[in-house]
């Protein structure tokens, strides 16, 4: 289903569009900056042209929306400021999701799939307002096991294995 | 025996049939499924497909496209929600014909029109990309160049409301393309030393975190929102046979739509099924019945949404160029398997075609028996609480995207891409345009190469072939109409 997310309009939108603008137009400078240090041409073509192009063009368009954004932001009346209604309990969703995520990305390697998983389940399940504690200890086993049988043994595919080093 | 007869052997073979089978199921799942769109369905499946030979791999690929397409218009009916962008005019006229207690006549129609809508385009496919592909293959490097550039073009203008965002979206996917090892002389660009930004980006965790991890993050929002769920009878699912004498017409122009809609790269089922709606409306004796719950609003726009899905796949496989945001992720899915979209592949696989050929085929008469079969089933499956659904949706993207390359590295782009992704969405910055900037980058730059260096560097030789100042001219045109249609939204 498309829910979409709560779009940002107006002012703050205006103020995001120079934010995102400025940091890729540094982006696309750093870039540009870096093929310097390409080897010399030596064939018609050579490794920092199509990166030099891209950046460019990147820039441009990116202060363009710098402008587009500034723009957005001097042309809205005075009366009209938008709130920034930051929905802390969300932004704490995400926050801990992104962590879990990537506490997930690292242990799985040191503990394997098997250990790591459940957990990682059950915090995401967590996050997504779950409060009953069997269910949710039920679900995180189950779902490993079922991942685990789809994965590695009918499909093959291999999954990370405990180990030390 | 005919090629396409041999694709079919091919598919209906017991090895092959079931992952078709699956394929269908799964995409009309996901695309029913709150939360998931068919992109994801197709993402989802790649870690599995992987492992199987090429052809089959395509077919379950092309099944779960075509269901995710039609599982869209599921929700749309029963919970005035749609499943896809494609069934966003399903919506108009589902929801009331389901408020009125037959939601199952509604589901029946569009199961119907999908399935019509798909086999025409399907046969419309394999009329048209054949010949395509031959006139395709005289295109040499500059040619390709600029069919590169038509493609970026076309999907930046046209994927987001705002061009500059839709052209910054490109621009950053090709950005990210140069990281890693050039085409030309091999130099390690941007790594840094590191051995694995030294291979670049993968496309499947760039895929993943884009489409499907950055969703997850979206739903983290709708936590604690109330959810819609459907609780009436489902009533009659097929509709009279002089209903659906009614609706012969209709499903046959709005396939034929769908199809010619879908070739146009950047379009899509969105515009197909709105455009078919307003011509059916149009044309109808009773225009006023529309929005009310007439039979002949759901099949319009579901006959011209999966009629996109054969006239997609036309410039995809014979150019190597996406129709719309779901074939840009199933061209990101294609290259990961090993094929490569274009002329080519009519002349050196010509068996990977047939199969895709005779697997769309199927998948629609499969989506007509499965969507008949389940349409009881459906309530159920959106009663599915998204505190369990996306807890296994974020491991499986995990585990897919591990299941590339045996590497943690690439689950941690994902979740990186993911958080990309997410802020792009909430910014209005299209996702497509970074997958096709990701995918048409090195090839891009490669037939650049390739063109400068046969020509010892004379950049003139880009502009000197008619089909290459032909697509030039249209990505203009596409810009253009682009800046029109934002022009037109402000004063109105």
């Amino acid at each position: 289903m498309t829910l979409s997310v709560t779009p940002i309009a107006g002012k703050l939108m205006g103020i995001i569009e120079i934010i995102i603008g400025a940091c890729l137009m540094v982006l696309s400078v750093v870039f540009y900056g870096i093929t310097f240090q390409f080897p010399k041409q030596t064939l018609a073509f050579s490794p920092k042209v199509f990166p030099r192009f891209v950046s460019t063009c990147l820039f441009i368009i990116s202060a363009i929306l710098v402008i587009q954004g500034i723009m957005a932001f001097r042309k809205r009346s005075p009366d009209e400021h938008a709130k920034l209604a930051i929905d802390k309990a969300f932004l704490t969703r995400l926050l801990f999701g992104i962590l879990i995520g990537y506490t997930y990305t690292q242990l799985l390697p040191i503990t394997g799939y098997i250990v790591a998983t459940p957990p990682f389940i059950a915090g995401i399940m967590i996050i997504f307002n779950e409060k009953r504690w069997i269910r949710t200890g039920l679900c995180a086993l189950i779902t490993t096991s079922v991942l685990y049988i789809l994965f590695r043994i009918i499909f093959k595919v291999p999954l990370p294995r405990f180990s030390l080093f | 025996m005919t090629p396409i007869l041999e694709g079919f052997l091919y598919v209906l073979h017991p090895l092959h049939f079931p992952f078709l089978a699956v394929g269908v199921t799964l995409g009309i799942i996901v695309g029913a499924l709150p939360g998931l769109t068919a992109s994801v369905g197709i993402i989802l499946l790649l870690p599995f497909v992987f492992y199987l030979d090429v052809s089959t791999a395509m077919v379950m690929l092309c099944g779960a496209f075509c269901g995710g397409i039609y599982g869209g218009s599921i929700t749309a009916i029963l919970i005035s929600t749609p499943g896809t962008p494609s069934a966003a005019a399903t919506v108009l006229d589902g929801y009331p014909l389901a408020q009125k207690g037959e939601a199952g006549k509604a589901i029946g129609v569009a199961t119907i029109a999908s399935t019509s809508g798909g086999i025409i385009s399907t046969f419309c496919l394999m009329f048209f990309a054949p010949k395509l592909a031959r006139i395709a293959l005289e295109f040499g490097p500059e040619e390709y160049f600029a069919l590169t550039v038509f493609g970026l073009t076309v999907i930046a203008s046209v994927a987001g409301k705002s061009l500059t965002k839709g052209l910054i979206s490109g621009f950053f996917g090709l950005l990210i393309a140069t990281v890693g090892i050039d085409p030309v002389e091999g130099y390690a660009r941007y790594s840094f030393g590191i051995p694995n930004l030294m291979a670049g980006f993968s496309l499947l965790p760039v895929l993943i975190g884009l489409f499907a991890i950055s969703q997850i993050f979206v739903q983290m929002e709708m936590v604690g929102k109330k959810v819609k769920k459907y609780d009436q009878k489902i009533g009659r699912i097929l509709p009279s046979a002089s209903e659906l004498k009614k609706l012969f017409f209709i499903i046959i122009s709005s396939s034929f739509l769908g199809t010619f809609i879908g070739i146009i790269p950047g379009t899509g089922g969105a515009i197909a099924s709105f455009l078919a709606y307003n011509e059916a409306k149009r044309w109808a004796k009773d225009p006023d019945s529309f929005g009310k719950g007439n039979i002949a609003g759901i099949a319009a726009p579901e006959a011209a949404n999966n009629g996109t899905t054969g006239g997609a796949m036309v410039p995809l496989l014979t150019l190597g160029i996406p129709g719309d945001v779901v074939t840009a992720v199933m061209l990101g899915c294609l290259l990961l398997i090993g094929v490569r979209p274009g002329p080519l592949l009519f002349k050196e696989s010509p068996e990977v075609v047939n199969a895709v050929f005779a697997g769309l085929l199927l998948a629609n008469v499969l989506i007509l028996f499965l969507g008949v079969l389940s349409v009881r089933i459906f309530p159920k499956v959106l009663r599915i609480p998204p505190s369990i659904l996306f807890p296994i949706i974020f491991t499986l993207c995990f585990l897919g995207a591990f299941s590339l390359s045996n590497s943690t590295y690439d689950m941690f782009i994902a979740l990186v891409f993911g958080i990309i992704g997410y802020i792009m969405q909430k910014n209005g910055f299209p996702a497509a345009p970074v997958v096709l900037g990701v995918i048409l980058g090195p090839i891009a730059e490669d037939v650049l190469a390739r063109a400068l260096i046969i020509s010892h560097g004379d950049w003139t030789t880009l502009f000197k072939s008619p089909i290459s100042i032909f697509f030039y001219v249209i990505s203009t045109a596409s810009v253009i109409y682009s800046l029109r249609r934002q022009f037109v939204a402000k004063k109105a």
